[in-house]
């Protein structure tokens, strides 16, 4: 059977693909930004004339020659294009330079002399939540709180045979998309401005670079696809407003691309979290009380630190029935890089935590942690974890069955042959909402074409990160249509060219090209058939769309470029909204998906080592579009979360970044991951839904850490309550228990 | 490497020349200018990528005299009298590459930005062992990062590639 390819990939196996860090202009300049050495300080002067004086140097910009607002974030446009007074992290911006080469840039960054003042460093949220604590906001150190309460949670716990309580702590983890940020803004001869860079979110790119750049928004094309990894990172904006300052005042294009370094210094990251959960069992097995603070490390700017605290609590009960809940969640600002838009959104933290509670209150009650699990998931017709009436599927049991008999096959087979080395097996499952979530803003739309060259352009404002988007928009539209890849174009990235689509994040890219192409399709082919019919002399309902043009009789009558030729274009636009529950309850998710995950882990007691030998994904998203793409979004997820769960941590001190490259902070290799990765489609949906697939790009990153977690359990006795495990946390702990000494059980799980 | 040369502008290049995909190239350069911005640069072959500048992802992966090199731990005056591949090497405007193929066929990459280091790396391991084991195939691509594929569909694709 021939293999489904990519639409982008042989240009990328060779080589050939231009990414827009591989452009080049004639004349063009490359810029360099100088960013803060302090993580908190005021600016008292900043001196630019001997990085001016110095050949080859054509521009230097500060605060001064921002004409529009100085200022960007997404929601709340808190963080300074160029800081004037006061400096809030490593990455803060004071200057940036244009020059004919990078290295004369960079010199010219050593040239400017900037004084600053340092001022305290609030390096945890605990120090920036103190009394007297300086504030780094107008408002405070609080960025947002966000709760949520059912039922009565005193009398619940009362009830409760067990309770489990446990404060956990997540990393800051780092996107390490391989292309790192960057492009090239070109002023175009009639005034306006191309801005060549990679984003998640193109249309919304060009309303924040008109508000600084005081420009019309129409002045501004942004071309923002493709892009060699973004995983979140690059939904806000980032180089852009420095190329565009530079671009507009030599009227030269400017090329930024930033080094690893500078990237890590500057980029968003994942948000670190405190969670501490307490939780209570009856002594039936049945979740009755389930209380939670979370503490995130929000950094020293906004960005979409508040939606992520409230996908973050909307997600703290996950998939169970719990009759008491009571979370409470503060995002705190503090002089840490910048925390915020990340794969799994504040999901992947509090599953971690809550698959952790699950498996020790099943211990505590010495219930088996599946059966446990089964019996207090929520079914088809449960209301949504904020009690919103939710997309009904029974895509949690689902899930739970499929791992459950992944984990029933592999657990019995635990023992090691080597006696140095312990292997466990563990489980997790999760929920996770996709969109945006009601109450926000989440327009969707396409647009659908038959061009004078007769080919049918499929067009939306989505981006190519490498997720494979275009993989997804080339068979949903040729599926839908019945006509075959060759007939049709396919257009994103390019906002002059696209229909605003909403954002290419929160799993919704695959979603909202199926609902688009469910609206477009019916009036879309009406308009070709009704021309076919007029052009052929034949009655409409005797033709039908097929690879190549317009079908009769099993023979194509008539090809789309003669159905085409002389006439105006055919033109079918959709915009909706990303659906939503119909109760309004703020931030609450509508469509969700489900995973189990199972993991075996080898741990070396000798130097406390873990291997991850196997990890086995089930899925519950819908029917699969693009198997390949399917395939790779939850293996890649998949490692990532690996990752985070036993290597990644961007570690700071006082304010400042210790790990400033891959060599300290480091990734999983291919030695790192399971040979084979292994992944089950679930794609089973209730026969009256119609929300058709769900997309899967963060799903495959939320259950694998607890998966893991509790691996590390079965195999060395190890309650993990801290990523990344390291090694010396392993050591420590099977050296308290005596484990390599074999004076205690090493296998503290299910025996 | 040949006598050095003054610029105008007073700056001291070195001359070098070497075969890039079988195409000689001669040129001046700057002492401390990297293989890998002589060739993304002043050559316009992006196709060899840039991430972390310091050895440790593969991306800028190529091959020099037959063996695997990160181009941005070279300076450009070592590749005298070198032949280089780069990913542009491998494959003519019409037929790619085997290995690319099967990367093509069997999910080797997402974002795509790290497969031309990849793919060099695997066209190294497959020219002298056309049947690795799970062993080796590990080894061989362990300098080369990918954070969107887990890896699953680049073993895949250099299991397939090496049983043709």
């Amino acid at each position: 059977m021939a293999k489904k390819i990519r639409p982008d990939g042989k240009e990328k196996v060779t080589g050939r693909l231009k990414y827009l860090t591989d452009l080049a202009f004639s004349n063009m300049l490359y810029g360099k930004i100088l960013r803060s050495p302090y993580p908190h300080a005021r600016i008292l002067s900043i001196s630019t004339d001997k990085a001016r004086q110095l050949p080859g140097v054509q521009a230097v910009i500060t605060h001064k020659d921002v004409p529009g607002l100085n200022g960007f974030g997404i929601v709340t446009p808190d963080q300074p294009v160029l800081c004037k007074d006061i400096v809030r992290y490593v990455g803060d911006a004071v200057a940036a330079v244009a020059a004919d080469s990078v290295e004369t840039a960079t010199r010219a960054l050593e040239l400017i002399h900037v004084q600053y003042a340092p001022l305290p460093v609030l390096d945890s949220p605990e120090k920036a939540l103190e009394e007297g604590a300086p504030l780094l906001h107008p408002n405070g150190n609080v960025l947002h709180r966000a709760g949520f309460q059912k039922g009565d949670i005193e009398s619940e716990f009362a009830k409760c045979a067990a309770i489990v309580e446990e404060t956990y702590h997540v990393p800051r983890q780092l996107h390490a998309y391989m292309e790192t940020e960057g492009g090239v803004i070109v002023p175009e001869k009639d005034g306006s401005l191309t801005v060549y860079v990679g984003t998640q979110h193109g249309f919304k790119d060009r309303f924040q670079l008109a508000r600084i750049l005081g420009m019309p928004e129409e002045h501004i094309r942004v071309v923002s696809s493709p892009m060699g990894g973004s995983f979140g990172g690059k939904d806000e904006l980032n180089i852009q407003p420095y190329g565009a300052l530079l671009a507009l005042s030599t009227g030269k294009p400017v090329k930024i691309h930033q080094t690893r370094q500078e990237s890590i210094r500057s980029s968003i990251k994942r948000h670190p979290m405190k969670i501490t959960m307490k939780t209570g069992i009856d002594q039936d097995g049945r979740l009755r009380a389930h209380q939670t603070t979370i503490v995130a490390d929000t950094g020293a700017y906004a960005t979409l630190g508040p939606a992520i605290l409230d996908f973050a609590v909307e997600h703290t009960s996950g998939p169970y029935m719990i009759p008491a809940v009571d979370t409470k969640g503060i995002s705190v600002f503090t002089n840490n890089g910048v925390s915020g838009e990340f794969r799994g959104f504040g999901g992947n933290q509090v599953t971690f935590a809550l698959e952790g509670q699950i498996d020790r209150l099943a211990a505590a009650i010495g219930m088996d942690s599946v059966e446990m699990r089964r019996l207090n998931i929520r079914r088809e017709h449960d209301l949504g974890p904020l009690g919103q009436q939710i997309a009904e599927t029974n895509g949690a049991l689902d899930v739970l069955q499929s791992a459950a008999a992944v984990y029933a096959e592999k657990k019995p087979s635990s023992q090691n042959q080597d006696r140095w080395k312990r292997t466990g097996t563990g489980m997790a499952i999760t929920m996770h909402g996709g969109g945006l979530g009601f109450g926000r803003m989440d327009p969707a739309g396409g647009r659908l074409s038959l061009k004078e060259d007769g080919k049918i352009e499929i067009s939306f404002g989505f981006e190519e990160a490498g997720q494979g988007i275009l993989a997804v928009i080339e068979t949903i539209t040729t599926e839908q249509l019945g006509c075959a890849k060759e007939d049709i174009s396919i257009m994103i990235g390019d906002t002059s060219l696209v229909p605003s689509s909403g954002s290419t994040t929160a799993s919704r890219g695959t979603s909202m090209v199926w609902h688009s192409l469910q609206r477009l399709k019916k009036p879309f082919l009406q308009k070709l058939l009704t021309r076919a019919a007029r052009k052929t002399g034949t009655k409409e309902g005797q033709l039908s769309i097929g690879p190549g043009g317009i079908w009769e009789n099993g023979e194509c009558r008539l090809s789309f470029r003669e159905l085409a030729s002389e006439q105006a274009p055919i033109v079918i636009s959709t915009q909706f909204d990303f659906p939503v529950s119909p109760d309004p309850i703020d931030s609450a998710h509508f469509l969700y998906t489900y995973s189990g995950v199972v993991a075996q882990v080898e741990v070396d007691l000798l130097t406390g080592r873990i291997n991850v030998t196997e990890l086995h994904q089930s899925l519950s998203a819908g029917p699969v579009v693009n198997e390949m793409g399917y395939l790779g979004q939850i293996e890649g997820g998949g490692v990532m979360a690996l990752g985070y769960t036993l290597m990644e941590d961007v570690i700071m001190a006082d304010g400042h970044y210790v790990t400033e490259n891959l060599d300290s902070y480091l990734i999983p290799g291919i030695k790192d991951v399971p040979f084979n990765l292994q992944v089950k489609a679930v794609e089973s949906l209730p026969a009256e839904d119609d929300y058709g697939p769900r997309g899967v790009g963060e799903i495959g990153t939320i259950a694998v850490a607890p998966a893991i977690a509790n691996a590390i359990y079965d195999a060395v006795g190890l309650r993990v309550s801290q990523l990344p495990v390291k090694p010396e946390t392993v050591l420590k702990s099977t050296e308290e228990r005596g484990v390599l000494h074999g004076s205690q059980s090493s296998n503290s799980g299910g025996n | 490497m040949e006598a050095n040369h003054q610029t105008a502008g007073g700056t001291e290049t070195v001359s070098v020349s070497f075969l890039l995909n079988g195409e000689h190239i001669q040129l001046n350069v700057s002492p401390v200018m990297r293989a890998v911005d002589l060739i993304r640069g002043e050559l316009d072959q992006t196709g060899t990528k840039i991430s972390c500048g310091i050895g440790r992802c593969g991306a800028c992966s190529i091959l020099v005299n037959g063996k695997l090199a990160v181009s941005c731990l070279l300076l450009a005056y070592q590749l005298e009298g070198a032949s280089v591949i780069t990913i542009e090497g491998l494959s003519d405007q019409d037929e790619v590459h085997p290995i690319q193929k099967a990367f093509l066929e069997e999910g080797g990459f997402q974002c795509g930005y790290c497969t031309p280091g990849m793919v060099m790396a695997a066209k190294c391991l497959l020219d002298s062992n056309p049947e690795p084991d799970r062993q080796a195939i590990q080894e061989a691509l362990s300098g080369n990062l990918c954070r969107c594929t887990g890896y699953g569909g680049i073993i895949r694709s250099v299991q397939c590639a090496s049983s043709k």
